[in-house]
């Protein structure tokens, strides 16, 4: 029965094919534009590191001047959040407490590595300069080598942990472990190199493109004033009397500018840090710092994180809004064509009606045809997704010089901008809804005429 | 085979009120062939449809093959009329983009009868109206006359009891009219049951009673053939008194 009302669909579909045509591509262009909305969100929403979410907490404080006249208020989104990174001070003391299991006090730098050979250029790479848990409280993976210690941070070691890329552009590929590197004048020696890794959106430090690469170059925090190395990222005073100036200033005035993470894997270790940082705060109060008069000090899962730096960002989520009403749109009109469509060819309803088919079976051999026009519309709109995608991507891409041949770079812009397994089988999921929604009520309606009313008309 | 009593049907608008059949009272036995005569408007139709399960009845009580289908749900009207119903048209109604084949086939399909039975009984009846060799035309390729051997051939594939036949000659001409109409004898003398409305009184007179409708009731009926039990268990007719009314 299945297959002869399956042959009665596409008869019938065969029948108006510019009907059919039209309602195809009515569902094809709604699924295409909510696919690509779709497929933009679901990349930039995803969780870069689920299986630690309940463990790994971004770490504020907020030493804020009073805004008394509400001025600060008026020009920032969400004034109630705290600054989302810390000052160079606040990083140091925070890292003295032994209550998460990890911590990572970090920030963005910049080096550059001499030519290793004449003829050779010297390669600027992004630089994270960290302590040493960051690459085990991340979950870094590494393809030759290992991390620092606690004690390379303190010396600091001139040891650093290459990506693969660098290693790639810098080695050759091979196992660079051991080897050595001249960064703006100094000597270090490589003792890793981190695996493909490429954390999306890039959580743990959101203030430089939250879905660029992670850096190229990992070095121990010692090297932060042993080098008196500049922050490449964001810095913001957050005090009246707060000024960038020079290096000494920046480590002791209230500019935040220094990422800052725990591993806190038990309530009880939640619950003790943030009585940690509260009491923090109110000695350093006592200290002239932390004017505002209340604790506004958070630890922040990273779904918390991403929503506080709005890293999906609303307009990602009108675009969706705006795709799936036209989708809805989209439906209406299918649903239109599709009702004009059973209408006219409801003498031979009515004939099958004569001949012995039931309602059900009136209307299950619509619904086929409906579910057919679903998935073919699917099917066209999975296309036109595809080429949306691969038009967004290009215009998208930006040319990094220095990074064009890098494959983890072009794989990021791909990840953000492709259709996954996930995805593919969401668009049919929509499509075949789309389907249904536009005929389930012609399909219904012919069910229901009386057979006789267009047997003479037939 | 048919008994309607007191068979009401009534079609309303917002405006007008049309009662198509009032006290419709009819008694059609098993073999029987009764041809339907009336002018336009008078009801045939509705009787017609009524009697085939097509429409509901507003009132009254209708007994088909000993059942009483008067309050019959959707699908049991559809399974009686799959099974034991056979209709022929004015306008033949074959699906102009299936060949005669699968037209013929349309019926059996919602009888979730096996491939290899409904082939059977497809080949059966298209050999039995002549259309075997016809058998992958579209209708568009064939006469009005193929093309309503088609649709009886299409009828009488499911083997039904009653084949309820509304003008079926009314589109062809005196020939195949003829033609039409002794395919139509040669099924009623194998034991099915035929009522067929038709406005050609020579045609009626073919029949065993012409039931002859004015406003939704009958009028007349007219003997032409008398119903008897032929020897071997078929039926056959004999020449009864024409036009005495009983």
């Amino acid at each position: 029965m299945f297959m002869h009302d399956l042959r009665l669909a596409f008869l019938s579909l065969r029948r108006n094919p510019i009907l059919t045509a039209l309602m195809v591509i009515a569902i094809a262009a709604g699924i295409a534009a909510s696919m690509i909305t779709i497929t933009t969100y679901h990349a930039r929403s995803g969780h870069p590191i689920w299986w630690k979410a309940d463990k790994l907490y971004a770490v504020t404080l907020d030493p804020r001047d009073p805004d008394a006249n509400g001025a600060f208020a008026s020009l920032q989104r969400h004034p109630e959040y705290p600054p989302l990174q810390v000052t160079y001070q606040d990083a140091k003391a925070l890292y003295r407490s032994d209550i998460p299991t990890r911590a990572v006090m970090m920030f963005r730098a910049s080096r550059v590595v001499a030519p290793r050979k004449p003829g050779e250029k010297p390669v600027a790479l992004d630089t994270r300069v960290t302590t040493a848990d960051f690459f085990a409280m991340f979950d870094v993976p590494f393809i030759y080598g290992t991390g620092w210690s606690r004690a390379d941070d303190e010396a600091p070691s001139p040891v650093v942990v290459l990506s693969r890329y660098a290693n790639q552009k810098l080695f050759a590929g091979v196992n660079s472990v051991g080897q050595t590197l001249t960064l703006n004048d100094k000597d270090f020696r490589v003792i890793g190199v981190i695996d493909a890794w490429n954390p999306t959106p890039r959580f743990y430090d959101l203030n430089n493109g939250s879905f660029d690469l992670p850096e190229n170059l990992y070095m121990p925090f010692g090297w932060t004033t042993a080098l008196k190395l500049p922050n490449n990222g964001n810095t913001n005073c957050v005090r009246a009397n707060a000024q960038v100036g020079g290096f000494e200033a920046l480590l002791t005035s209230d500019c935040v500018w220094m990422q800052y993470w725990a591993e806190l894997p038990t309530a009880t270790q939640r619950q003790k840090y943030q009585a940690f940082l509260d009491n923090y705060t109110n000695e350093q109060r006592r200290h002239g710092r932390f004017p505002r008069p209340v604790n506004n000090n958070r630890i922040v899962d990273v779904d918390t994180w991403l929503e506080m730096y709005e890293v999906v960002g609303d307009e990602t989520r009108i675009q969706v809004a705006v795709a799936l009403m036209f989708l809805l749109v989209c439906v209406l009109n299918t649903f239109g064509l599709m009702l004009a469509k059973f209408l006219k060819a409801a003498p031979i309803s009515g004939l099958r009606r004569a001949l012995g088919a039931s309602r059900i079976d009136i209307m299950r051999q619509h619904l086929i045809e409906v579910v057919i026009v679903g998935l073919l519309g699917g099917a066209l709109g999975l296309v036109l997704a595809k080429l949306g995608l691969d038009a967004m991507r290009a215009l998208a891409t930006r040319p990094i010089p220095g990074q064009d041949d890098n494959p983890a770079r072009v794989a990021l812009q791909q990840s953000l901008s492709s259709m996954d397994t996930q995805m593919f089988f969401v668009a049919l999921a929509l499509a075949l809804l789309t389907g249904i929604l536009a005929g389930l009520y012609p399909a219904w309606r012919i069910g229901r005429l009386s057979p006789s009313t267009f047997l003479k008309t037939q | 085979m048919i008994e309607m009593h007191d068979v009401g049907k009534v079609f309303r608008t917002d405006v007008v009120e049309t009662h198509a059949l009032r006290h419709f009272n009819l008694k059609v036995e098993p073999g029987e062939f009764v041809a339907i005569t009336g002018h336009s408007g008078s009801g045939k139709t509705t009787f017609l449809n009524v009697a085939g399960l097509l429409e509901e009845l507003d009132s009254g009580r209708y007994v088909f093959d000993g059942q009483d289908v008067s309050q019959l749900t959707d699908n049991q009207r559809s399974r009686i009329r799959n099974e034991k119903i056979g209709f022929i048209f004015q306008g033949f109604n074959l699906i102009p983009d299936l060949d005669i084949y699968d037209n013929v086939e349309a019926p059996l399909h919602y009888r979730r009868m096996p491939a290899p039975e409904r082939k059977r009984r497809i080949l059966s009846s298209l050999e039995r109206v002549g259309l075997a060799s016809r058998m992958k035309h579209i209708p568009a390729q064939l006469s009005g006359g193929q093309q309503q051997r088609a649709a009886i051939a299409r009828a009488i594939a499911g083997e039904p009891r009653v084949i309820l036949a509304d003008e079926p000659t009314g589109n062809l001409d005196t020939t195949m009219s003829n033609q039409i109409m002794e395919l139509l004898l040669q099924i009623n003398a194998s034991g099915t049951t035929i009522l067929m409305v038709t406005h050609n009184p020579e045609l009626a007179t073919q029949a065993h009673r012409q039931v002859h409708i004015v406003d939704g009731k009958i009028d007349q009926i007219h003997h032409f053939n008398a119903l008897k039990v032929v020897p071997g268990g078929g039926r056959g007719t004999e020449a009864a008194s024409a036009g005495a009314p009983i």
